[in-house]
Order: C-alpha cells, then structure tokens, then sequence
C-alpha cells in the first residue's frame, strides 16, 4: 500500500496564507491566556488541595458543597470524575494562606460529618484507615490467640490478615458494611468475628490526596518555565551543532516557539488545566517538533549537495515532498497511540494525550510552513540584498515537471556492507 | 549466512535472552523479598513484580517537609541565656528580653561588673556576637554558628525521621534531604497517611518533672509559681470536660526522653493502653534518687509540653514507668514508637503531600496497560497493511523494543509510573518512526531503479543521520525533565529515554540484519515485499 507516491505539491506557494493562519491561531491562543480566561493552573503550580474518592452511594454534590463551605476553608470546587457510575468525585480547596495546614484532614472529617458517618472512637473505619491501623488493633485484640506462641510473630500474623483485608476493599471499590469481610480469603473466622462488630464501615474511600503547599507550587512553576527554556535553548544548540546555518536553526526555533504557543494557547481555549504531566507533553512536543523539522531538513542538506543548479524553493519543495510519506506515517502512528491514550487512559493522561495531539498536528504543519518557509522567506531576502547564505545556487530555470531525476548509477558512494 | 551475518543474529539473541533472564531474575529478587516466610515465589509473581512502581501506581505518600530550623537556633538562645544568667550572677545584671529568635538582649545596672561580665561572655558563650549600648549589652548568633546549628537540626531530622520510618517498618523508603532545610520522605505502600504523618511530625519530647502544685487553674498558678525555676503547663484534656486544666512543674526535669533505652505499648488494668517506658543507667540512677526522695509527691509525664499524667510516687523508681493516658492501641503504638527513635530537634511543616490509595493505583495500572495495547495493535496493523512483509519486520523490532525496555526498567530498577506508562505507548508510536524513515528510504531507492539489495543497503545507510538526529532532540527535551525530582514526571522522561535509546538498536540494528536474513542469502532479488 502506499498512498503518497512521488507527490509533487508546490507547498511553499501557499506560505504567505500558512504563516496568516499560524499568526491567528496565536493571536487567538494569546488573547485566551492573557485577556479571556487566563491560564487554569492545576495544585501543582497554583498550589491548593485536591482529594478524590470514591462513595458508596450516588453522591449529592449540592449538599456535599453547602457542608464543606462552612468548614472555612475558602473556595472549594467539587466535580465528579471519571465514569459516573463510579461514584467518584474530585474536591478541589483552594490554596491556604498558612503553609503546612492539614487541609485534607479537615476537608473528610467535614465529608464524615455531611455523610453522617458513624463516628465512635472505639471502632476504626475500614473504608477509611490503612492496613497498619487495622493490624495494630488486631494485634492489641489478638482474636486468634497468637500472642506467646512460639513459631508466631504476632506483628506479622496481623499485618498479613489486614493487608488481605485492604486488598479486598481495593477489589470491590469499597466496603458497604463490615459484613463484607466475609469475602476475604485467607483470614480466619476469628478474625472476621473480631472485625464486623469492631468497625464501621464509612460512607467513602480516599482514592488519592494531593495538598501542595504556596512555597512548592512557586517553585515548581520556576522549574517548569526553566525546563521549557533550557530545552528550547538545548534544541537550538543542537540544531546550530547539527546544521552550522543562522536560517535553519532559526526555522526551527520559530517553529517550535509557535508550537509551543499554539498549544499552549488551544488548551487554554479548551479550559484544560495546566500540571506537571502537562509540562511533560509539552516538553516532548518540544523534541518532536524538532524532530519533524530536522527530517525536512536534513532532505534539504542532502539535495543541496547535488550539483544540479536550482533555486532553493523548489529544492524544498521537493525535499517535502520525498519526506511527506514518512511525516504523514510517523505522525500517523504516534497519533494513534496517543489517541488511545486519549481515550482509555483515564482522567489524569486525558490531558497529556490531548496536548501531544495537538502537539503532533501543529507541530507536522509547522515543519512545513514555519520551519522550511522561513528558510526561504531568509534567502529571498538575503538574494534581495545580494547575499546568498544557504550555500544554494543561483535559479537557472524554471522547476522542472518532474522533480525526482532517474538515478544515476555511480554518482553518489554507495556504502559497502 | 555470511561470517559477519552470524555474528549480528548471535548478538540479537544474545540480547534478546539475556534481557529476558535480567527480566525473570530481577522479578523474581523482588518477589522474594516481599514474601513473608519461606518458599519460593511463583513465576506469575516474579513477572509482575519485576518492575518497580512508582507511588502513583502502587499507592503510598510523598511528603515535602520543611523544617523549622528558627526552632532550634531559638532553643539554642534559650540555653545561651540561662548559661548566661548562672555563670553571670556574680558580675549582677538586670533582666534579659528577646528582640528576636536568634538574639536576646541583657539589661545592665550601675551595680553590673562589666569586666566580669566580659569575661564570662567570652568563656561561656563563644558562638555570640555582641555590642553594648543603651544600657543593654545586645548579643545576636554568629552567623557561622547559626549555619551549622541550622544545618544540624536539619541533618538530626532526617535521622530521626529514618529512625521512625524504620520503626514503622515501610518496606524501601525514600529519606532525603533537599536544600537547606527541606526533607523529602516517600513511604510506597503506605495507606494510612493521616497516622504517618503525625508519627512524623510528632516532635516526641519527653520531660518527668516533679509537680509544685496542681492540678488547678492557670491564674492562680501564675499568682504563686512565677519564676525561673518553674513552669506552667497545661494537661491533656480529659474527653467529655471543658475544663483546661494546669500544673506548675520544676523548670529542671528529672529525666528526658534522652535517658529512654526502650518503649514499648503496653495494656493496663481494664484493657486501656498505655506505653512503657526503660531507663538507660544512667537515667535509673537519676531517676532512682529523684524518686526516692520525694515519694508522695506528684510526678509530671510531660510530653511536647503538655501534661500527659501525674501519678504519685508511691515508691523509689529506677528502671521503668508506665506513660498512661486516654490512648487508643495505634496511638500507644506510635508513642511507643516515637519515644524509641528519639525526638526531632525542630518542629516540622508539610509543604506537599501526595497520597494514592491503594485502589486508584491499580485503576491507573489498568487503564495504563489498556490503552498501550490498543495503541500498539492499531501501530501494528496499520505498519503491515502499508509495508506488507517489511512491516512484519518492524512489527518484530517495536515488540522487540518494548521487550527490551521492560528488562532495562527492571534491570536499572527505574521506576515505572503512569506518565511511565504513557511514556512506553509513546515510545512505540515514536520508534516506528525510525522503521518508517528506512522503508520509505527504501521505497525511493527501488522507484529510482535501484537493485533491491542496493536499495536496502541505501535506505538504511542514508536513513541513519537522520535517525539520530530524531532521537536526540526528543532526548535532550526529556532530560530537561528529568530535574523536577516528582516521581511522576521523572519517570516519563526516564522510561521515555530508555525507550528511545533501545529503539537505536531495535529499529536499525536488528531491522537492519532481518532483512539481510530474507534478502542476503540469496544472489538475485527480483523485488522487495515493502
């Protein structure tokens, strides 16, 4: 199969239009982030608490929201997340002005008290406490009568029939009632008889705590500005390495800083938050952005070297087009993974997968009308000013139908085995 | 198969088996040391627990905390005061006051012996600065001092705070230090963060004190015992009363949770739990003279400042006492356990805490391995439809990277997390990219007219630079992301980079030798199946 075979599209006739397009698609990215709605910072950065869990019942996000406003914490946002069916719900606190305060904490204990959770200080809550609570009270109980047997070690003989329990309550999402212990495997009956009546089983599970206090979401946010300039500044180097040419290494940096912009932008538009894992993809779209542009451009060193006189554009243009196959392809094949990753990662890849994708498409079109046209736009400058400075050779005649000459045998080394 | 050709599947095969035995060993290394008891562990448990989870996919806590070094350059003040009060009393000088944390300010008389108080500056207290005017001598730390005292509260945190990791008994902990004052602690596997982090924080220091008086109210505590020698704490609030309750103690504590050998839970009459507590020596001796001579009287368990009990001296104690309290068993436990593994010599903040419960990690994991094999399978076949045979070759080579990067995780003991995960997808989706820019190359070598094998050998020969360029851009990005330190996004870039770095061989070299297998041997080729 192959679908592009010896294309011959005049590409960079189209630049002037291309660079429009990228111009308002900036503009319109810009004006999202600095004058519409700003850029929606996740804990990571903006700092705050975020805590998910799981409820036994269908959740009341209304009632949820009226209690836990009166616990004064400021502005909480309570979403829910993931499938519906899960019951699952994201309670977002917003950052604290006092560093080290124990948000999570006080934000269960207000859910315990909306929910109307049994609270008795004898008995520990299996949906809640881990597994050493639950062995060391068992221990202190000792319901099979381990303590001062010989071959036992009564610390480990718990630990394994709590971790047995928690395992379970991962499996079935959580315990309804204390009853359920029933179903574990490999503990004795002892030990469920001590359980049932000993604990109550809450209304909810924490499935994941996340508190970031003012002073590392500042410094995170440094980190990740750094990262993404240092990296840019890393791709220049490599570029200038690679390619000892001011117009190539600037191509590739324009296109780059454009879709950085560009992406940055659309997430924004799209309400997406901004987190480390975010930083991440944007970080990789940096490299493949690059990475696209260096395919073309290394086409287009290539067929410089041949000695045939022709002006530069249409050198391009054809070095484009003998890579479009392979962009096209490898595009293709990241994106569908990527877009797998959209759709069954779960929630906290969902964004991540959402800027490569992004990432991907600009980034393949910026290869081509930011990266190559730039290249170009220089050298019709330069010659305008007579200084030619890609090593490319004067026009001589118009292009030519068909681009791709038949090989000639002998006139490029072939390397041995 | 020529003399070289042999050599290339040999190394392939070499490579392939030896990842696949690092793969099984090191599981199996893992598995063993998780198990409880003897036996061995299965070989469905040594694949599974081959590669190391990172916090975001096995569950557990990752706190930042920061420690409140003003705490220990103040105690340090406090000391230079008395030190300062007791050898100067015979040079006379007035009453001292704090400015400051880190300085105090010592008032002086017409009466004050100012050679003398010179003197006793200069001999007791080395580390302080001071100057004189407006009838006070004002004395601020050193800065040198300072520092090292800083950096030493610092340093005695994280052992103590390994000491009571340790105790807890989390299997591979991560303890570190980050910067001046900040310490980084990472308990995989742990789900109780709410008793973790109070065992953490909890400053544990214990003083046994006698009682002047009390218990009684603060006001007419303050009325009486003001003074140098005593102090005024409250008592741990009895459940169901809202009477605050205080004690006027001796300033100068009998024994202190340094004179502590051991501390265990223990029960005592009626089931209640409490914690028991062993003297070194030293503190018996203490301990024993202290008692023994003032049987009848109260003795205060104070602990973090606050009265825990007052029982009476019935009887000259040496060796051992019992801390009671209204204590569940979890909290005995953890006193026990803190009381064990000493005291931190500065408060502590929590600046960051990520907990992940058990189940959303195995959540993650699910969806994780999910969406990776849809991915893969689409790659796949798309890869055959367009490159027929040739695109079985680079089927075999991304399986074979995938494989590869599995060991090399295991083998390096990176640790694998859910941006990992979606780091291995995407190191499928990017190593074709390598297979694809040889095909093509290929593809055009066989348009111009080039004998297959000739354009084999091109295609992979004039595809190579470009190759490495592709790869190193997208790595030198993802080392950048390797400074963030947060387990996470750490392991993207590292199971990222061990991805790319193995599709280099996986994607050239083994492509590369498949085809030389198919085409190599024979004379003449009539087409390549691409």
């Amino acid at each position: 199969m192959e679908f592009f075979r010896q294309t011959n599209i005049d590409f960079l006739k189209y630049k002037w239009w291309a660079i429009g397009a990228s111009w308002a698609l900036i503009a319109v990215g810009l004006f999202t982030v600095f004058v519409q709605k700003g850029l929606k910072f996740g804990i990571d950065f903006s700092g705050g608490t975020a805590i998910v869990i799981r409820l036994a019942e269908r959740p009341d996000i209304d009632k949820m929201r009226t209690d836990l406003d009166g616990a004064g914490l400021g502005e909480i946002g309570i979403q829910r997340y993931e499938e519906p069916e899960k019951n699952e719900v994201l309670i977002r606190v917003q950052q604290q002005a006092k560093e080290g305060r124990d948000v999570a904490g006080e934000v269960l204990r207000a859910l315990r008290q909306s929910l109307q959770a049994e609270t008795d200080p004898n008995k520990i809550d299996i949906n809640i406490e881990g597994r050493a609570t639950l062995a060391v009270r068992l221990a202190a109980a000792d319901p099979d009568h381990v303590a001062g047997k010989p071959d036992v070690n009564p610390e480990e003989h718990y630990a394994q029939a709590a971790e047995r329990v928690i395992a379970r309550r991962s499996e079935l999402g959580l315990f309804r009632s204390p009853a359920d212990v029933d179903s574990v495997a490999g503990i004795s009956d002892a030990v469920k008889a001590w359980i049932k009546p000993n604990t109550v089983a809450g209304p909810f599970v924490l499935l994941s705590a996340e508190n970031v206090g003012p002073q590392v979401g500042k410094d995170l946010q440094k980190k990740a500005l750094y990262a993404v300039i240092w990296s840019t500044i890393g791709m220049l180097a490599y570029i200038a390495f690679r390619f000892r040419s001011l117009p190539f290494g600037v191509g590739a940096i324009v296109a780059l800083v454009h879709d950085t912009l560009i992406t940055v932008g659309l997430l924004a538009l799209f309400g997406r938050e901004f987190n480390l894992i975010v930083v991440a993809a944007l970080l990789t779209l940096v490299g493949y952005s690059v990475n696209d542009t260096v395919v073309v451009y290394d086409r287009v060193r290539e067929n410089l070297k041949t000695p045939k006189k022709e002006p530069l554009e249409v050198v391009i243009n054809r070095s484009i087009n003998q890579t479009l196959s392979r962009t096209i392809l490898t595009s293709g094949a990241t994106m569908l993974v990527v877009i797998a990753l959209f759709f069954l990662g779960g929630e906290v890849l969902n964004t991540f997968a959402l800027t490569l994708i992004i990432g991907i498409i600009v980034g393949t079109y910026s290869s081509i009308y930011v990266a190559a046209a730039i290249v170009v736009i220089w050298n019709d400058w330069k010659k305008g000013r007579k200084l030619a400075v890609v090593p490319a050779p004067v026009k001589v005649e118009p292009p030519p139908a068909q681009p791709i000459a038949p090989a000639t045998p002998g006139k490029k080394k072939q390397k041995g085995r | 198969m020529g003399k070289k050709l042999r050599w290339r599947v040999l190394l392939i095969l070499l490579v392939v088996v030896g990842a696949i035995a690092g793969y099984v060993w090191t599981g199996y290394r893992h598995a063993k040391k998780e198990m409880v008891g003897d036996g061995n562990p299965s070989m469905k448990d040594a694949l599974k627990k081959a590669i190391k989870l990172g916090l975001d996919l096995r569950g557990g806590i990752h706190l930042v905390l920061q420690v409140n070094t003003a705490d220990a350059v103040k105690a340090e003040r406090d000391d230079a005061t008395e030190t300062l009060q007791r050898e100067a009393k015979a040079a006379g000088i007035g009453p001292v006051e704090f400015p400051t944390d880190s300085s105090f300010t010592v008032a002086v008389t017409p009466q004050t012996d100012l050679a003398k108080l010179e003197d006793t500056v200069k001999r007791f207290l080395p580390d302080w600065a001071y100057s004189t005017g407006g009838g006070k001598w004002t004395f601020t730390l050193k800065d040198p001092s300072r520092r090292l005292i800083e950096d030493n509260a610092t340093a005695q945190a994280v052992e103590t705070i390994r000491n009571r990791v340790d105790e807890f008994g989390v299997a591979e902990p991560l303890i570190a230090r980050q910067g001046k004052d900040r310490i980084l602690v990472q308990l995989p596997g742990i789900d109780d963060p709410k008793r973790v982090k109070d065992l953490i924080k909890n400053t544990a220091f214990l003083e046994l004190s006698l009682v002047e008086s009390g218990p009684s109210t603060e006001d007419a505590l303050k009325a009486n015992y003001s003074g140098d020698q005593f102090k005024i704490l409250e008592a741990k609030a009895v459940s169901g009363s809202r009477d605050r309750l205080y004690y006027a103690v001796r300033k100068q504590a009998v024994i202190t949770g340094r004179d502590l050998k051991n501390a265990r839970p223990s029960q005592g009459q009626f089931g209640a739990h409490s914690v028991s507590f062993f003297l070194t020596a030293a503190g018996s001796q203490k301990f024993g003279a202290a008692t023994g001579a003032n049987i009848g009287k109260q003795l205060a368990i104070v602990l973090d400042n606050r009265v825990q009990s007052a029982p009476n001296i019935k009887d000259r104690i040496t060796e051992q006492g019992v801390i009671e309290g209204s204590f569940t068993a979890e909290e005995a436990n953890d006193l026990a356990l803190v009381l064990r593994a000493g005291a931190l010599p500065a408060g502590l903040t929590y600046l960051e805490e990520r907990t992940v419960g058990p189940s959303l990690g195995l959540d993650s994991i699910k969806k994780g391995i999910r969406a990776s094999v849809v991915g893969a399978l689409i790659v796949f076949v798309a890869m055959a439809l367009y490159y027929r045979r040739a695109g079985w070759n680079a089927i075999f080579a991304l399986i074979l990277n995938a494989l590869l990067l599995a060991a090399a995780m295991a083998m390096f003991e990176a640790t694998l997390t859910l941006p990992g995960i979606a780091g291995f997808i995407l190191t499928i989706g990017m190593a074709v990219d390598s297979n694809v820019l040889v095909f093509e190359r290929i593809r055009e070598e066989l348009r111009n007219g080039r004998a297959p094998k000739a354009a084999i050998e091109n295609g992979f020969s004039k595809a190579f630079a470009t190759i490495v360029d592709t790869h190193a851009t997208t790595i030198i990005s993802a080392l950048f992301l390797l400074q963030f330190g947060t387990g996470p996004v750490k392991g993207f870039a590292v199971t990222l980079i061990i991805g790319l770095l193995i599709s280099m061989f996986t994607a050239v070299f083994v492509s590369h030798t498949i085809f030389e297998l198919e085409y190599g041997r024979r004379q003449h080729i009539d087409t390549v199946s691409i």
